[in-house]
């Protein structure tokens, strides 16, 4: 059973990515759709794990940057008339460009004040979109233009090859001597100026690295769904990304890819209990999430298996300091 | 190795250090000492880069280093074990002590050898290598601390209070290894407000007073003065009776 489990955890991310390959056969063309939206958001949040999860920096202004990275596409493909693999590398370049802007209050503020920092973003953009109407369509919404690849199939398996990809290098920042230099930031902003760590830089590079993946995460998102709307990119959207990273664990790639694709495919799941889906999404959630604080200190997929008395190996011990 | 001239460094615009000259040479322990507010973790911030100071120049090695941005002072060779230990709570014993080499681009096989260097000086660190060091002692955090200094290999050490909050007997070993580390080669600079502890393992030493250096001297002579130790630190009750 250990032997099982510890295979289980070693292979976990092959073994996602398998089953999301295999997703497109045996499921119907609107669960198809909600798997597509989860391996979306689910690149989106690996972008969060880095900013929120290694680095520490909370921030509720990402659909933002999701809507920066669509709108971008969106705007270059019909009003300039770009191919789409031209428009989405100069989306996702404006998106990090403009995340890395956004580690400049980040120097200064820390805490709940950079968390209303991000979410005066999130505001500012959307209410950008809402109002550039002659550019960005209004209210009305943006469509019409071209995917990256003629059928949603491939777009689909493009964006599993990426996620794949980012889910190693995302693992592989972790490790790195950059994602302990993060970490170190999360933990302790001075000692990590003392150790020699360029603060600036890495809270840069931070902000830089999840726009990033903020921006491709957009640019596929346009491509699922052919039409964008000021809508899709309110604060709640932001909050729904913080709770995916959450449920994920903060620090596991695997955690963050399963809870993303959970998360978005809970609601649809619920719809069958019609008016009380919310109420029951919420206590799901809480359930879920006291469960856990409650056994190992930690809201994550991890945690959950130990609560249902699963041997993982190490959890990590509840902070005394 | 260590000079500073005339620093004068302020918070806002309210003053702490007036005028602080000192000089710490070569192989030495030399430690500042001062009672609360006299400006003592200041002057060490204001070394590593923390705070910029007003005017007044700090030079290490033959370099001002008073305009250097911290990450650039570490990497000349200067390491600073901050007040209050400052340990990564969430990161295990050895992610805090890979942190220490950061800044020196070592290979895997060298940072592991310094490693196992500083597991030698602190035993304890090699047992509880794998545990966060939030859920360690505060003897246990402040050789860490040290530790996780020394993975910079630094020619100069500052130490900011290692004794604090901490009981005799491991204030006692602490000194112990601050000594041995000092032998070994690297200089150090303490702080401390225990004037007799510092001054029995320190070879020279300065006493600041709000923000001015008011003596300075051989320990031993220092130590011997003792109605001047009592003018400006407040007397022996501070000091440990054992």
């Amino acid at each position: 059973m250990v032997k099982l489990f510890k295979w289980l955890k070693k292979y976990a991310l092959l073994i996602v990515m398998l089953l999301l390959l295999a997703a497109p056969s045996v499921t119907s063309q609107y669960e198809f759709y909600v798997v597509q939206r989860g391996v979306q958001n689910a690149i989106h949040v690996l972008g969060l794990l880095i900013l929120i999860g290694y680095s520490g920096m909370l921030s509720l202004g990402s659909a933002a940057l999701l809507a920066t990275g669509a709108y971008t596409y969106g705007i270059l493909l019909v009003k300039v008339g770009l191919n789409p693999w031209v428009g989405a590398a100069l989306a996702v370049a404006l998106t990090t460009f403009i995340g890395t802007g956004l580690a400049l209050p980040a120097f200064r503020l820390a805490g709940p004040f950079l968390v209303v920092t991000t979410v005066g973003f999130g505001e500012i953009v959307r209410i950008l979109i809402l109002n550039m109407e002659p550019i960005t369509g209004g209210a009305y919404g943006l469509a019409g233009f071209a995917k990256l690849l003629p059928s949603t199939r491939w777009v689909y398996y493009l964006m599993v090859a990426a996620l794949f990809l980012i889910a190693i290098a995302v693992k592989r920042i972790g490790e790195s001597r950059l994602g302990l230099a993060l970490k170190s930031l999360r933990e302790d902003e001075v000692a990590a100026e003392v150790m020699g760590v360029d603060v600036r830089r890495a809270k840069m590079v931070s902000f830089a690295l999840s726009a990033m993946l903020a921006g491709l995460s957009g640019v596929f998102l346009a491509n699922l769904t052919g039409y964008l709307s000021p809508d899709s990119f309110t604060a709640a959207e932001s909050a729904s990304y913080l709770l995916m990273v959450v449920m994920g664990g903060m620090q596991s790639v695997t955690g963050a890819i399963v809870s993303s694709i959970v998360i978005t495919s809970l609601p649809e799941v619920l719809r069958f209990l019609s008016s009380s889906r919310l109420l029951v999404y919420s206590l799901v959630l809480l359930v879920y999430l006291r469960l856990n604080w409650v056994r190992t200190g930690k809201g994550s997929l991890a945690g959950l298996m130990k609560t249902l008395g699963f041997p993982l190996g190490t959890g990590r011990a509840k902070d005394r300091s | 190795m260590l000079k500073i001239n005339d620093l004068v460094v302020a918070y806002e615009v309210a003053p702490v250090l007036h005028s602080v000259s000192l000089e710490v040479q070569a192989g030495k322990i030399v430690t500042l000492l001062g009672a609360n507010g006299a400006g003592k973790s200041t002057t060490l911030k204001a070394i590593s880069g923390l705070i910029k100071p007003l005017s007044g120049s700090i030079e290490f090695c033959g370099e001002v280093i008073s305009n250097k941005r911290p990450d650039e002072i570490v990497k000349m060779g200067l390491a600073h074990v901050p007040e209050g230990r400052l340990v990564f709570p969430g990161l295990t014993v050895t992610e805090n002590l890979k942190i220490g080499a950061y800044t020196r681009k070592a290979s895997r096989s060298e940072v592991k050898s310094d490693m196992q260097k500083a597991f030698d000086l602190f035993p304890r660190l090699a047992e509880r290598c794998n545990q966060l060091a939030g859920t360690m002692s505060g003897g246990e955090q402040q050789m860490l601390s040290i530790a996780r200094a020394m993975m910079s290999n630094p020619k100069l050490l500052m130490l900011d209070e290692p004794s604090l909050g901490l009981a005799p007997v491991i204030i006692d070993s602490i000194m112990d290894k601050i000594r041995e580390i000092n032998e070994a080669g690297t200089t150090v600079l303490l702080i401390e407000q225990n004037a007799e502890l510092a001054l029995s393992i320190s070879h020279y030493a300065y006493v600041l007073s709000v923000g001015e250096v008011v003596l300075s001297g051989d320990s031993e002579s220092i130590a011997e003065d003792k109605a001047v130790l009592e003018a400006y630190l407040g007397g022996e009750s501070e000091g440990r009776t054992d």
